[in-house]
């Protein structure tokens, strides 16, 4: 008898076998439950679909006398359980993994044949046409020529396979996921109570967050109706949080700013509460005289905020690893901010060269300058003649020519800007600059209006 | 219950019960919360030892074109408050309505370097309507959480804004100790509960070598003061270095010299 071996085979040479269906569902929770029962003896416990277990050991032999003591007693409890299994230790998963599949020990990787590798059919027949066989034939080829004939996949494999290279063992055991629900034996008509009832659920939520030494980033919430419409919510908070007030307060500012508001029609028999993010967060000491957290209150209004404005419209700057001015607005989600930023200070004594407004375009003006290269004298911008009476510059900024296709080649790069701080008779602070240089990148270069200084 | 109306609930109690205090009283409230000096000795002196930090203050600028500069004015002195005041590391929200046109005019960080005002503690709210930047506004005023909220409405009459909106924000300033600005992109007679109107403008300023143009300066003019303190006008000059305002001189021959005392602000221009 052998695996996938027809049933009319077996049936002919058996005829007491006793058949039934494979369950594959089945096989998955019996894996799993003994997953757990091996967690006896090394924390790292991983599921290998559809069949095998991988228990990383280094570090939790000892505890047994050495390796095949350690063995010696699982086999001993399976046996007890009337279960028997293959095993086979190696210094890879991947290798364990083989050697196990193919009833091999420790150290015979050589012998394993190149169905092991695991490709597919046609990959393993090319194999063993070209005549190699085991693993033993291809360890000592070079790799490039097998990349180039099987592909990239299978030198990986192979790799890891020998032991040379190696992937991290992903262990069962990890925080599940925090998830509070209640239902209804009748449905719930009124927001209110869905509301209170998310309350109430948050409050249970924040004592396993508390278990856990966390606090919610991220909180999604289900309002499921009884005739199959689901409302979903969500809020995020701007500092990991257990307080069920602020909570409070943020829910009622994402239902104040829901486009359509909740609508319970024949009510709510099912409220569920999950923790989508969450990040550590230690318990605090406050005041004894109850004095307010100048932090928390500071990510409270971030997060109340976020949710009634919207995540992109509550902004802090961020400086941008450029020259380019425009780049310069840069800034993101506040709710994204972790630490302040160095900002390049500027020369003592100095004036501003960089306005305080910037327009995003910039806009176009007409200038009049007494040579064709110089400063501006006078300018018209939204049809108002600007008369200028100071003037400096030009600073040149210019373009990003190692971005462009063949910006190396003279006449190529983009355009370069000559900027100008100017002043008018008003007293009025201006940033222009000149598009093109005058003569080598245009004839007439067109002028634009950028900033507005204090 | 709900908490957020309950919070609401009290601090509108609140807001009743001093609304009927006496005048006398409003003003010990707010001086317990300090002052904002601006710097220049004779202004401050002038103004009774600063602007009272618990307040609403309501800054415009003179014409359109003067915006960038009454904005500058309002975020250096809300810097010049952060600065002095306990609560340093918190930070300035600056709330203005999203800009919808084309193009857009937009808060420069780098800019902000330039002026002497830490980038990493400005929050940039953009609300969709004035109805929300208000909200947002007494929201912020009301946590505690920021050393000065700067709200940035444009247009002449925004819908929306009205004595009872700034009574609000004016009551909660003086509850949390907040300092907020009403920044506004012209002049407007609309009746707010402000502490102090000032009138902003730009300035030509003290010509550097080259004719290069130099400092910040500001043609500042007080409207109206809660404590009737009249006729307090002035040129001033931003100092980065040591973050404070001048009293500007200009050089003999440099700017023509204009008094700027009680006189009309059009006909100062055109004098000038």
């Amino acid at each position: 008898m052998h695996i996938a071996m027809p049933l009319a085979d077996a049936r002919a040479r058996v005829p007491e076998l006793l058949i039934f269906d494979h369950d594959g569902d089945a096989d998955t929770r019996l894996l799993a439950r003994l997953a757990e029962a091996c967690e006896r003896y090394t924390p790292m416990v991983a599921l290998h679909l559809p069949q095998s277990l991988v228990l990383d050991i280094s570090g939790c032999v000892h505890l047994f006398g050495d390796e095949h003591l350690l063995v010696q007693d699982i086999e001993d409890r399976f046996d007890g359980a009337g279960l028997s299994f293959q095993w086979a230790l190696a210094g890879t998963v991947d290798a364990a993994l083989a050697l196990a599949r193919f009833g091999l020990k420790e150290g015979a990787q050589a012998q394993l044949p190149v169905a092991a590798l695991d490709m597919n059919d046609k990959t393993h027949r090319s194999l063993e046409r070209a005549g190699l066989y085991h693993i033993g034939d291809l360890a000592d080829r070079p790799r490039a020529p097998l990349a180039a004939r099987f592909g990239a996949e299978l030198v990986l494999k192979l790799e890891r396979l020998l032991g040379q290279e190696d992937r991290p063992v992903n262990p069962k055991r990890k925080s599940s996921a925090i998830i509070t629900e209640r239902r209804f034996a009748e449905p719930m008509g009124h927001i209110d109570s869905a509301l209170l009832c998310l309350h109430e659920l948050f409050i249970e939520a924040a004592q396993m967050l508390e278990d856990r030494k966390q606090g919610a980033r991220k909180i999604a919430m289900q309002l499921f109706r009884c005739d199959g419409h689901v409302a979903k919510l969500a809020i995020e908070t701007g500092a990991p949080t257990r307080d069920d007030k602020l909570f409070r307060r943020l829910l009622n500012e994402r239902i104040d700013t829901l486009n359509d508001p909740l609508d319970p029609g024949f009510g709510y028999d099912l409220v569920r509460l999950s923790i989508a993010a969450a990040e550590s967060l230690d318990a605090v000491q406050t005041d004894m005289d109850g004095g307010r957290d100048a932090a928390s209150d500071e990510a409270a209004l971030l997060s109340q905020l976020s949710i009634r404005l919207g995540r992109q419209d509550v902004q802090r700057f961020e400086p941008a690893n450029s020259y380019i001015p425009e780049h310069g607005l840069h800034a993101r989600a506040a709710l994204d901010y972790k630490d302040a930023f160095i900002w390049d200070q500027p020369e003592s004594g100095a004036p501003p060269t960089r306005p305080l407004f910037l327009f995003d375009p910039p806009q176009h003006i007409k200038v009049m300058a007494e040579v064709p290269d110089g400063p501006p004298r006078r300018f018209i911008w939204k049809r108002v003649t600007h008369d200028v009476t100071r003037a400096e510059g030009p600073e040149r900024i210019a373009s990003i020519w190692w971005r462009k296709r063949q910006g190396h080649l003279p006449g190529k790069a983009g355009l370069t800007r000559d900027y100008y701080r100017v002043e008018d008779s008003e007293g009025r602070r201006y940033w222009l600059f000149r598009y093109g240089l005058y003569g080598t990148e245009k004839a007439q270069p067109d002028w634009y209006i950028h900033g507005s200084f204090a | 219950m709900n908490i957020s109306d309950s919070i609401h609930r009290k601090n509108k109690g609140k807001a009743a019960s001093l609304s009927l205090s006496s005048a006398s009283c409003l003003d010990e409230n707010i001086k317990k919360g300090g002052a904002i000096l601006l710097g220049a000795q004779r202004f401050d002196h002038a103004l009774r030892q600063g602007l009272p930090k618990a307040a609403l203050h309501e800054v415009q600028a003179a014409l359109k074109d003067d915006t960038p500069c009454a904005s500058a004015f309002c975020l250096l002195l809300a810097e010049r408050c952060r600065l002095s005041g306990q609560k340093g590391s918190n930070p300035i929200l600056w709330v203005d309505e999203k800009q919808t046109q084309r193009c857009r005019n937009l808060l420069y960080p780098p800019g902000l370097v330039e002026l002497g005002i830490d980038p990493n503690r400005i929050i940039y709210a953009q609300a969709t309507t004035v109805i929300a930047a208000l909200k947002t506004a007494a929201d912020a005023v009301r946590s505690n959480a920021v050393v000065s909220v700067i709200l940035a409405l444009s247009g002449k009459n925004p819908r929306g804004l009205d004595l009872t909106a700034t009574r609000r924000l004016s009551l909660f300033a003086r509850e949390s100790g907040v300092t907020v600005f009403l920044l506004r992109d012209q002049l407007s007679s609309l009746s707010t509960a402000a502490y102090s109107r000032w009138q902003i403008s730009s300035a030509p300023s003290r010509p550097l070598e080259a004719n290069a143009p130099g400092h910040p300066v500001f043609n500042v003019k007080l409207l109206r003061h809660r404590r009737g303190i009249e006729g307090l006008s002035s040129r001033l000059e931003w100092n980065r270095d040591s973050r404070i305002f001048k009293e500007y001189a200009p050089d003999i021959g440099a700017v023509p010299a204009v008094s700027v005392f009680g006189t009309d602000y059009q006909e100062q221009r055109r004098r000038a």
